[in-house]
C-alpha cells in the first residue's frame, strides 16, 4: 500500500483541479463526484472534509459524518420494517428505506420464501444507490450465491457505531477485532452504515465490546493500535 | 448526538434486552434503580438553560409578556409550558406537527409544574382585571437518548427558578416596563420544586428500572411517571402501557421516587443559586462559559476495556492521566483566584446580594421537613436500594460484585 497523503480541508461545492492520478483514470471515494462540466478533469466535492490521495489514482474525503449515504455494492446491515408482498421495507440507516425483494435471497422460489418478519436484521449488498431513487438491497452475489449475506440471527446484539469507526474497524490490517477475541469468542457483522451485529456466548462478552467500541469512538486509528499494542 | 440515527428497534435488540433484564443488568452497567447525571447549564440570559440527563439533552426558555388576565381568575398571572419535540433531538419525531407524544408529555409537565401550583401566580398579577405577567416557557429537545420526560421538568422548573422579570409601573393609563438597568429584576415565586421521576416497566412489572434509556423506553410494557417535591408531596402520578401493578409495588416505586426527587430538587436549588449569584457579581456566565464535554477519553479506558479481567494492569496506565488532572486543578485553583480579585470591585451589588438571600430563606425553610424523610430511606446511596430490591427475588449478591467488575 502506497501513502496516503492529505492535500486540504474542503467544502461541498469546491472543485478539484490537477489531479495527480495517472492515465486519467481516477478512483472516487465517499465525499466526491465526477464533475459534469469538465469529467476526467476535474472532481465536485459533496461532503465536507480532508481530501485523501493515494496514488496512483485514488481520491476521496475523510470527513466526521454521521449519516450513512448510500453507495452502489456496499455492504450494509438493515432492520425490516415493513412488509408488503414480495418486497420488505429494510431501514439501513439512510434518508429513505430500502427495498429488498424475497426473491434476492439464496434459493428463494415463489414457493420457498425466505422467513423475514418485522425487526429482523438483514445482512445485504446494495445493488442500486441512485441520489435520486430509492436503494435496493440484495442478499446474493451474482453468482446467485448467499456468501455471507441473509438474515442475521435474533440471538445477537445490534449497535450503532459511527461510520468512521466501522470503516476503521473493516481494515483488515485493524487489531482491535482481533485483540478483543483473544479474550473470548464472539461472532461480528459490520455493515458500512455503521452498524455492528454481535454475538458472544456471554450478554457480558457483548457489553464489553459495546463498551469498547464506545470508547474506541472518539480514540484515533493510531491510538487504538497503540492500545491493542499495549495489551499484548 | 453523535450517534446514527436510530429509527426502529429490531427484535435482536429487544431480545437482548429482556435476556439482560432477566439478569438483573441494564445495557449501560446501571442498576436497576440508578439514574444518570443531571448537569445544568445557564445562559446568559434570564431564564435560559440547557439540562443534560445522560445524552439527553434539552433546552428552556422562560420568558414573560404582558397580558389582559382570563375573566375567570382577575387576579393571577398566567403560566404555560411548550414542549416541543423536534427533528433534531430525534429524526423519528416530525416538527410543526403536535404528536401523540409531544401533547402526552406537555401535558404531564402541566400537570406537574402548573396544577400543583408550584409558581406563584397572584405575585405575576400587575394589576387585577388588566394586566398581569405571562409566563412563557420553551422547552425544546436538543438529543433524544430516552427520559424526555424528567429532563423536560427538571429543565422547566430550573428556568423558572433562574427567571427574572422586568420591573413594570404603572401611571394609570400606561404599562411602563422598566430595563433591567433601571430597576432591578424581580425573581419568580416558587413555592415548592416539582419534578418528574419516571420509570419503565418491562415483563408485566416484575422489573422496574429507574431513568430508562432510549432503547429500554423502546422495548418497555409501561411507563409509571411520577411528579414529586421536596416535601414528599405527590404532584402526579402517570402509568401507562399495559400492565397490571399492584398498589404496593406503585406506593414502593413513588417512595423510592421521592429519594430520587430530593436530590434533583437540591442540584436544581443549586445550580440556579450559584448561577445567580455569579451574574449578580457581574462576572461573565453563559455557556461559552461551559467547557464542551471531554471528547477524549483517556486512552487508558480503551486498554482497560481490552483487558477487563486484569484490572491491575488498568490501573496502572491510569497513573499517568491522574497527575494530568492534578495540574489541571492547580491552574484552575489559580483561575479562581483571580477572579476573587474581580469579585472585591463592585461592592455595590451585595446590597441585591442580600435580596436574593430573601429567595434562598425561603428555600432553607423547606429544606428540614425534607430530613424527616430521608430516614426511611437510610443512605442516600442507591446502589444499596438495589440490594433491598433484589433481595425477594432470590438474586444471589453474587451477581452484582460481577457487574462492578465489568
Amino acid at each position: 500500500m502506497s501513502a496516503i497523503t492529505t492535500i486540504d480541508y474542503l467544502l461541498p461545492g469546491e472543485i478539484v483541479d490537477n489531479l495527480k492520478s495517472k492515465d486519467r483514470h481516477t478512483i472516487i471515494g465517499p465525499g466526491l463526484r465526477r464533475n459534469e462540466e469538465n469529467p476526467n478533469k476535474s472532481l465536485i466535492v459533496t461532503q465536507a472534509g480532508w481530501l485523501r490521495f493515494r496514488s496512483p489514482n485514488t481520491y476521496w474525503i475523510d470527513s466526521r459524518r454521521n449519516r450513512y449515504i448510500p453507495k452502489k455494492g456496499d455492504l450494509v446491515i438493515g432492520i425490516v420494517t415493513k412488509k408488503s408482498g414480495d418486497i420488505v421495507r429494510v431501514d439501513i440507516g439512510s434518508a429513505e428505506t430500502a427495498s429488498l425483494s424475497v426473491f434476492s435471497f439464496e434459493g428463494a422460489t415463489k414457493k420457498m420464501r425466505p422467513d423475514l418478519n418485522i425487526g429482523d436484521i438483514v445482512y445485504a449488498k446494495l445493488l442500486t444507490a441512485h441520489k435520486d431513487m430509492e436503494p435496493e438491497l440484495v442478499c446474493i452475489d451474482q453468482y446467485f450465491r448467499a456468501g455471507r449475506l441473509g438474515i442475521l440471527s435474533n440471538d445477537g446484539f445490534l449497535v450503532c457505531l459511527n461510520l468512521n469507526l466501522a470503516e476503521t474497524l473493516l481494515n483488515a490490517e485493524n487489531p482491535l477485532l482481533r485483540t478483543l477475541g483473544k479474550k473470548f469468542p464472539y461472532e461480528i457483522v459490520i455493515g458500512v452504515n455503521g452498524r455492528a451485529w454481535i454475538k458472544a456466548n456471554q450478554a457480558k462478552d457483548v457489553l464489553t465490546i459495546c463498551k469498547t467500541f464506545e470508547v474506541a469512538k472518539n480514540e484515533s486509528e493510531k491510538s487504538i493500535i497503540e492500545a491493542c499494542r499495549q495489551t499484548k | 448526538m453523535s450517534n446514527l440515527r436510530k429509527t426502529f428497534i429490531s427484535n435482536a435488540e429487544r431480545k437482548f434486552l429482556n435476556k439482560n433484564l432477566e439478569e438483573w443488568n441494564r445495557l449501560d452497567g446501571r442498576s436497576f434503580q440508578e439514574f444518570r447525571d443531571v448537569q445544568i447549564e445557564f445562559g446568559k440570559d434570564w431564564g435560559c438553560c440547557q439540562v443534560s440527563l445522560g445524552k439527553t439533552k434539552v433546552l428552556a426558555q422562560a420568558s414573560c409578556e404582558l397580558q389582559v388576565p382570563k375573566s375567570s381568575r382577575p387576579s393571577e398571572g398566567i403560566l404555560n409550558i411548550n414542549l416541543e419535540l423536534n427533528s433534531i433531538g430525534d429524526p423519528s419525531f416530525e416538527s410543526n406537527k403536535q404528536s401523540d407524544l409531544a401533547s402526552q408529555l406537555n401535558r404531564l409537565l402541566e400537570k406537574c409544574i402548573k396544577d400543583s401550583k408550584a409558581v406563584d401566580l397572584e405575585s405575576l398579577c400587575v394589576k387585577m382585571n388588566e394586566r398581569v405577567w405571562a409566563v412563557r416557557v420553551d422547552v425544546n429537545l436538543l438529543n433524544n437518548e430516552g427520559n424526555i420526560l424528567d429532563c423536560a421538568s427538571i429543565a422547566a422548573l430550573s428556568a423558572l427558578a433562574h427567571f427574572r422579570r422586568p420591573d413594570v409601573t404603572c401611571d394609570g393609563i400606561e404599562y411602563k416596563i422598566h430595563s433591567f438597568k433601571e430597576r432591578d429584576p424581580i425573581a419568580t415565586v416558587i413555592h415548592h420544586y416539582p419534578v418528574c421521576i419516571s420509570y419503565a416497566i418491562f415483563a408485566g412489572g416484575d422489573y422496574i428500572v429507574a431513568d430508562p434509556s432510549w432503547l429500554e423506553e423502546g422495548v418497555a410494557d409501561a411507563f409509571l411517571s411520577v411528579g414529586l417535591n421536596g416535601h414528599k408531596e405527590l404532584c402526579g402520578l402517570h402509568l401507562v402501557g399495559k400492565v397490571q401493578l399492584t398498589p404496593e409495588r406503585v406506593l414502593e416505586t413513588t417512595h423510592r421516587a421521592a429519594q430520587r426527587a430530593g436530590s434533583v430538587i437540591e442540584v436544581i436549588k443549586g445550580a440556579v443559586e450559584k448561577d445567580t449569584s455569579e451574574k449578580l457579581l457581574l462576572k461573565d456566565t453563559g455557556f461559552h462559559k461551559f467547557d464542551l464535554q471531554p471528547i477524549d477519553l483517556p486512552l487508558s479506558e480503551l486498554s482497560l476495556c481490552l483487558d477487563h479481567w486484569s484490572t491491575a494492569k488498568g490501573k496502572k496506565k491510569k497513573k499517568p492521566t491522574k497527575t494530568e488532572t492534578d495540574q489541571e486543578e492547580e491552574e484552575s485553583i489559580k483561575i479562581s483566584k483571580k477572579e476573587e480579585i474581580a469579585e472585591l470591585i463592585p461592592k455595590e451589588w451585595d446590597v441585591v446580594e442580600s435580596d436574593d438571600d430573601e429567595t434562598s430563606d425561603d428555600v432553607v425553610a423547606i429544606e428540614p421537613p425534607k430530613a424527616e424523610p430521608v430516614i426511611i430511606g437510610d443512605t442516600e446511596s442507591e446502589e444499596e436500594d438495589v440490594i433491598i430490591l433484589n433481595t425477594p427475588k432470590n438474586n444471589s449478591p453474587k451477581k452484582k460484585k460481577k457487574k462492578q467488575s465489568i
